[in-house]
């Protein structure tokens, strides 16, 4: 997505976004390279993260080593989170503002669906994740329907859902959990694996998070939705010109997000053996953390920019961040620093793309 | 959508004369009004306990940090921005001013100013890294969201603060806080709400906020310095933060770590309740007060009738969706002419 030559200044230098001069010298093109590339900025700091920790670890900094068992059951807080970031991603590169700021209500409400279908209808599980991911889906469509078709602003139509949902959520069993026997079995979803030379790695990893990845990688990279997606999020009256379905467009990546949320729902019932009526807005929520991760993973809010590998390597890097800074402070010391560090690396990554963009003119 | 195409301006005037140049209520502050007015009526004569001074104190007081911050918000929001840190903010500023007042015995006029401009200082930062930094607010925001949350948190040690004296009490919900057996809190949003409301009608920078909201390249190009006009927006919020802060804090008592938590989306729904475009360039103080009161009359009317209280977030969610389906219908229209 190079700019056009025109607007490269006439001095002999190579216009901005084009290929490299050949006698570019190796340390400013890995700088460019870096500054550019999301993926790569993120790269080095997942690495340079997990070798701090890691060393701190081998000296005895750490109140527990940081080694590759700890980090494989860290992952185990990184499946909803990267889920409900890929799901953001989804909405965000539709474009026209686009946010789900819903995902936490529908986690809710959708997670309590899944706990009715399971506890007091006796339903057998696999139903079971079948409606209740169809439920988010159908919220996700409420929020499509608003903001593609009514044409919302998607922060205004995904707020006001989000109070519904939740409140619908809170509703739906008078403010109680449902955790009846059954609904605790489920948590057999979620127990170990004992993947060799690794360690225990969560079963939820694979047998929810890798798939929704794949998923999530084929259509927005390798389909056609995917790329009437990026184009109507890049800009959708040139898009409709084009003869793309912009509002179908639109209207399925928000349906995509709610049953992304759906599936959520399914893993968070799982982990806690119970359907909790506030699974999705307890603390800060669902939503805004996934949107920073989302945004840090080099989704452009402004849309049509964004892709699977960056939001995953995010999700990575705040995951092990996060589980290395609960090591190296003792209490809830820990979680603070973690809020900081997430805070901060957010802010900072951004203002690393304003520098890019002033010194190369483009980013990816 | 620039000032000149929400507004009828004279060219606009010549065409349609029965509007006026810049009407004093609009359409969405009257159809609020309108809401606001049935709501009240209906809840007076379905219950006998609505139309009562006491209940009408409560529900005043109880929107007044809301109020007070969306007066804020809405200068932010009508500039294209959005800041949903302010929950953080309110959160630094209780356990700071919480502390001061409990362990020095600071007193009301020196911890209001601390109040005021620690909340400025925060709204600072935001505004800085918006417009000098260059990010997109609502990452700036969520970024401070957390990073204030920390140093709220770290301020707060592991503990509650408890015992806070009553020095904010004429700001209070008590007996002390009331102006003529008004809710001196509500009082002060009127006031500032009702300055602000002039400032931005009638100051030229005031205008300048509806312009760099509209297109900030044409805003720069007129003259306008965008960049100030944008901090200046994060700083009147932050500084709204921390009075609502002082009111938050009131008679006192127990500051829990977790204030303020949720409080951004609360404003926020007060604020394009009352009209205010979520894309910059059109919206009034008046309707985020609007707004704020109809929120307020909500959750004291699930209260009042007995019906569950997870219901008020349930109404909250559609009201916002009739107020703002109501404005885009009324600007379809207005194209369509």
């Amino acid at each position: 997505m190079s700019r056009s030559p025109a607007t490269a200044p006439t001095a002999p230098r190579p216009a901005p976004g084009g290929p490299p001069p050949a006698r570019e010298p190796l340390p400013a093109r890995l700088l460019r390279i870096a500054l550019t590339e999301r993926v790569a900025l993120l790269a080095v700091l997942l690495v340079v993260v997990v070798a701090v920790f890691w060393w701190q670890g081998r000296n005895q900094y750490l109140v527990a080593p940081y080694d590759l068992p700890y980090l494989a059951s860290a992952l185990e807080s990184m499946v909803p989170v990267c889920i409900l970031a890929i799901a953001q991603l989804l909405v965000v590169v539709s474009g026209r503002g686009g946010i789900d700021l819903s995902v936490g209500g529908i986690v809710s409400l959708a997670g309590m669906v899944f706990g009715f279908c399971v506890g007091p209808f006796g339903w057998a599980t696999a139903p079971s994740v079948v409606v209740a991911v169809a439920a988010g889906a159908l919220m996700g469509a409420l929020n499509g329907f608003l903001v593609a078709y009514v044409r919302f602003p998607a922060l205004i139509a995904t707020l006001a859902t989000s109070y519904a949902f939740g409140a619908l959520a809170l509703l739906s069993n008078d403010n109680a959990p449902i955790s009846d026997e059954p609904v605790q079995e489920l948590h057999e979803l979620t127990r170990s694996l004992a993947v060799p030379g690794v360690g225990d790695v969560p079963l939820q990893v694979l047998t929810f998070l890798v798939p929704v990845l794949v998923v999530a990688w084929l259509v927005l990279a390798r389909s056609t939705y995917g790329r009437s997606l990026y184009a109507v999020g890049t800009n959708d009256v040139a898009a409709l010109y084009a003869t793309q379905p912009v509002r179908r467009t639109r209207f399925l990546a928000y349906v995509g997000s709610g049953l992304l949320a759906g599936v959520v729902a399914v893993v968070t019932v799982a982990q806690f053996a119970s359907a909790r009526p506030d699974a999705g807005s307890a603390g800060n929520g669902m939503a805004l953390p996934a949107i920073t991760i989302a945004v840090l993973g080099g989704v452009a809010i402004q849309g049509g920019v964004g892709r699977v590998g960056g939001v995953v390597v995010a999700a990575l890097l705040v995951t092990w961040l996060n589980a290395g800074i609960l090591l190296a402070f003792e209490g809830s010391e820990g979680s603070r620093y973690q809020l900081l560090a997430l805070g901060l690396v957010l802010v900072l990554s951004a203002l690393l793309n304003t520098l890019a963009l002033r010194r190369y003119g483009r980013i990816s | 959508m620039s000032v000149l195409a929400t507004r009828p301006e004279p060219a606009a005037a010549a065409t349609t004369r029965r509007r006026p140049v810049l009407r004093g209520v609009e359409g969405q502050e009257l159809v609020l009004i309108g809401v606001l007015a049935v709501t009240w009526v209906a809840l007076s004569l379905a219950t006998d306990t609505f139309l009562t001074g006491g209940n009408l104190r409560n529900i005043v007081f109880s929107v007044a940090p809301v109020a007070l911050i969306g007066i804020g918000m809405t200068a932010v929001i009508v500039t294209a921005g959005i800041d949903v840190s302010v929950g953080s903010q309110v959160a630094v500023v209780i356990v700071v001013v919480g502390k001061l007042v409990r362990d020095a015995g600071v007193p009301l006029l020196p911890a209001l100013a601390v109040a005021l401009v620690l909340g400025g200082v925060l709204g600072t930062v935001n505004g800085l890294l918006v417009s000098y930094g260059r990010i997109h607010p609502i990452i700036v925001t969520f970024g401070t969201l957390n990073v204030y949350r920390f140093v709220s948190l770290q301020i707060f040690g592991n503990e509650q603060v408890s015992g806070v004296p009553g020095t904010f009490a004429v700001l209070g919900g008590g007996q002390r806080g009331q102006l003529l057996g008004i809710p001196a809190a509500f009082l002060l949003a009127v006031v500032l709400g009702a300055l602000m409301w002039c400032y931005m009608r009638f100051w030229p920078t005031g205008r300048h906020l509806y312009a760099v909201g509209g297109d900030p390249l044409a805003a720069r190009l007129a003259g306008v310095s965008v960049r100030r006009r944008v901090v200046s927006a994060y700083v009147l919020t932050g500084v709204c933060a921390g009075l609502a802060t002082c009111v938050l804090i009131g008679s006192g008592g127990l500051v829990q770590q977790n204030a303020g938590a949720g409080l951004e989306l609360a404003v926020i729904a007060a604020v394009v309740i009352g009209g205010t475009s979520i894309v910059g360039g059109r919206g009034t103080v008046l309707g985020t007060l609007l707004g704020a009161l109809l929120v307020g009359t909500i959750t004291s009317a699930v209260t009042l009738l007995g019906w569950s209280s997870q219901l008020t977030n349930l109404f909250i969610g559609v009201f916002i969706l009739i107020a703002v389906g109501a404005d885009l219908l009324r600007e379809r229209r207005r194209r369509s002419r």
